[in-house]
């Protein structure tokens, strides 16, 4: 009887300890990346053309990954608002612009970051959890190169801009997608829909600020996952799993931080 | 009791088994040997379905079995068994649940029957005491034993074994030759064997099949293979570096 | 040239998604056959429940609250601006149950479930598990897939009902912090605008998301190959392949239910 409570104590114990080591180290991950970034990049031996080759694996090949989901997610935003309004009285001449302004601000940034964080992230702690596994990363070391330095570093750089990039082109997707539904299924005219009235500079301001926020965090929390795989197939699968669920909850959380930012600096006028 | 005719078999475009043929009665104890890569485990993959032939016939006691559709070849993996090479025991289920699996979805026993039956050949193998660990925290020899005794629930008429005694330290592979050795003179189980570890070649084989270059070089008793005049057999059996034989990539 | 090259590419990965889209379509007409007659094991079914539902409330909890604040927050200008402070429940319960709360959800629990079961059935495979159930003459689809795809179903439909609620908590919490609303104002405004249709809207939309990670993530598990790094390029291609099939199911549901 009296084990019991000393057990449950030790184990809680443990998995505090785990969770501070974690901590500690996605802090030490995160400090080393953008200190890294300023720093120790560009002044130590930087693999060539590392980062353009990490922008086209970013980029180019999640390009069309953003913009078919995007592309759904416009149609289905489009035609729910349109439902909603038609019930009480016909607001659909507002439907356009205002879907612009929740693009801009919010959803285009947001929804492109949480599918990169699945395809990117599991990407990312994929490679890096792999090279964990055999030992390259301690070849790296043992060569004197810093592991944040060579692999986290030139994806972060990719990743930052890729995401902007990405949610652009996301948003354009998403807008054209959300416009042709409007036609055809509720008969907005393209040009009531296509309609940036509602778009201030502080909603262009807010929503690439969340994208550059994103695209920081979704490859140091996939890094650090990567670097902390142990074991062979199982750790590299558990690593690229946390990775997913990592990024796409530091995503929301940032979403949810950067929002109520804005909120207080702006207020009404958002 | 079972026949290969003329198998080939080729993965992407590079032929692995270029028309084997090979007879097996009813128990004896076949070694299937050479080089790696030449195709062993691929040979005896064909005969439970786990691959199937580009060309050629497998027969099992009278009946053709290479067309079967996937679920046809069920009958036959309760009859002949397979070990193999990394044991294959699952990680989510301790020992005696590994054991206990076939026996519940086969033999329609019940969870603590099953179990009960999975501990009492546990004990035959020697892992009494481990029936309760997790794959993860057993050595490989006792991963091995632990994957016959659940390859040999089912009383299996045939048993594969895909190269059983490869890592292992030297007591435990001669204990599982033992059990090779036991299994047909006391339960006259056919076993087939892949391997390349000679002491157990020679010690346990009641014929031996030498493969090289896809197909069958040799074929005898190992007093035969020893005799042997072809250079080939020679440099594998004396594990010579230099000969006529050609091993991919030197 | 480039325009070869481009054309190259795009052939070549149209035919890539292609086969694993015929890929997972053929999984699930196996899962289906394998229906008849209805066996399953009890024991696989009931450990993945507990793996899959259970241990994933603590994230889902948490990424419906913020979601439920973030709803709020989104809407705050535009209710400051016109005092729509009765729209505030609607609004979000709409937008919650139709389309957030079953996407957002079904994207963290395919991070989380999909991944994970697709990491599992990949190092089966790499480490022959799934050869070696075959040599038992135990049917894969029969023993690990179907009772996962079932799991997955339940699981999700349960921590949809879970979040939407959770969301609702978190956007109470936050409309009273921000815009100075009582919870039980936005309880109303919500029970008065919505039907048991939009809740259900949702409900059908996550039996089906459910369904889609459960078959993209034990294609992608039983069909690896290369080791370690095989293992982690399943994972993946897994998860990219449940949102865009999240991202086109929604669209093809809000379609077919509106």
């Amino acid at each position: 009887m009296a084990l019991v409570p000393r057990r449950s104590l030790t184990s809680l114990g443990a998995r505090t300890l785990d969770l501070v080591d974690a901590v500690t180290d996605l802090v030490r991950v995160a400090a080393g990346t953008v200190s890294g970034a300023v720093f120790t990049y560009w002044r130590g031996t930087r693999p060539k053309g590392e980062i353009a080759r990490q922008m086209h694996a970013i980029g180019n090949r999640s390009l069309l990954f953003v913009m078919v989901t995007l592309g759904f997610v416009g149609m289905v935003m489009v035609y729910q608002t349109c439902l909603l309004t038609t019930q009480v009285v016909d607001g659909r001449g507002q439907v356009g612009a205002q879907f612009a302004r929740l693009l801009v601000l919010d959803v285009g940034p947001s929804l492109t970051a949480m599918m990169l964080a699945t395809r990117v992230g599991a990407g990312i702690a994929a490679e890096i959890g792999s090279m964990k596994v055999t030992e390259q990363i301690d070849a790296l070391r043992m060569s004197a190169v810093t592991p944040v330095d060579y692999l986290i570093v030139p994806r972060f750089f990719a990743c930052v801009l890729m995401t902007v990039v990405l949610s652009i082109f996301g948003m354009a997707a998403s807008w054209a997608a959300g416009g042709l539904t409007g036609y055809y299924s509720f008969q907005i005219n393209p040009r009531t829909f296509f309609d940036l009235s509602m778009v201030a500079p502080a909603h262009v301001v807010l929503g690439m600020t969340k994208a550059v926020a994103y695209g920081a965090a979704i490859p140091i929390v996939a890094g650090w996952c990567g670097l902390r795989a142990r074991g062979s197939s199982e750790g590299v699968g558990a690593a690229t799993t946390a990775a997913v669920i990592g990024s796409s909850f530091a995503v929301i959380v940032l979403d949810f931080i950067i929002s109520a930012i804005g909120l207080i600096f702006w207020g009404a006028g958002l | 009791m079972i026949a290969l005719r003329g198998l080939h078999k080729a993965f992407g475009g590079r032929p692995v088994l270029a028309g084997v043929d090979l007879e097996v009665s009813r128990g004896e104890v076949l070694f299937v040997i050479g080089t790696s890569g030449v195709g062993k485990s691929v040979t005896i993959k064909h005969l439970v379905g786990l691959l199937r032939v580009d060309a050629g016939e497998i027969w099992l006691d009278g009946a053709r079995i290479d067309a079967l559709p996937e679920r046809a070849y069920a009958a036959i993996r309760r009859r002949v068994a397979m070990v193999f090479q990394s044991s294959t025991l699952f990680d989510s289920m301790t020992i005696a649940e590994n054991v206990a699996l076939p026996l519940r979805k086969h033999g329609r026993l019940r969870m603590a029957e099953a179990l009960a039956d999975a501990r009492r050949r546990l004990v035959e193998v020697g892992l009494g005491e481990f029936a309760d660990r997790w794959p993860a925290e057993l050595s490989d020899g006792m991963r091995k034993r632990a994957a016959i005794a659940r390859a040999l629930t089912l009383d299996p008429e045939v048993v594969l074994f895909d190269e059983p005694t490869t890592g292992l330290d030297p007591i435990n592979a001669r204990r599982v030759d033992r059990l090779i050795r036991a299994l047909a003179d006391e339960r006259g189980v056919t076993a087939i064997v892949v391997s390349h570890d000679l002491a157990s070649i020679f010690s346990t084989a009641d014929r031996i099949a030498f493969l090289y270059q896809g197909g069958v070089r040799m074929c005898g008793t190992p007093a035969e293979v020893q005799a042997s005049a072809d250079p080939v057999v020679q440099q594998f059996i004396t594990g010579r570096s230099s000969g006529p034989m050609e091993t991919p990539g030197f | 040239m480039i325009l070869q090259r481009t054309l190259t590419t795009l052939g070549a990965r149209s035919m890539a998604v292609a086969r694993d889209a015929g890929g997972v379509f053929v999984l699930l007409l196996e899962v289906l056959r394998s229906l008849v007659p209805p066996s399953m094991d009890g024991r696989e079914l009931m450990r993945n429940l507990y793996k899959m539902g259970y241990r994933s409330v603590p994230i889902v909890v948490l990424t419906a609250l913020f979601v439920g604040a973030l709803m709020v927050v989104q809407l705050a200008a535009f209710v400051k601006q016109f005092g729509a402070t009765a729209l505030v429940g609607w609004g979000t319960g709409y937008a919650v149950f139709r389309e957030v709360g079953p996407i957002l959800i079904g994207l963290m629990f395919s991070g989380r479930v999909g991944a994970n079961n697709t990491a599992e059935l990949a190092t089966m495979t790499v480490t022959d598990q799934i050869d070696g159930l075959q040599a038992l003459a135990i049917d894969p689809i029969r023993y690990l897939v179907v009772p996962r795809v079932l799991a997955m179903i339940v699981c999700l439909v349960a921590l949809t009902v879970i979040g939407d609620l959770v969301a609702l908590i978190g956007a109470m919490a936050m409309s009273q912090v921000v815009l100075d609303i009582h919870p039980l104002t936005l309880w109303y405004s919500l029970v008065d605008n919505l039907s048991t249709a939009d809740f259900l809207h949702g409900v059908y939309k996550s039996m089906v998301f459910g369904a889609a990670i459960a078959l993209s993530s034990c294609y992608f598990g039983l069909t690896v190959k290369g080791g370690a790094v095989g293992v982690g390029r399943a994972v993946n291609a897994a998860v990219v392949g449940a949102a865009v099939s999240i991202c086109f199911l929604d669209f093809l549901m809000t379609y077919l239910t509106a």
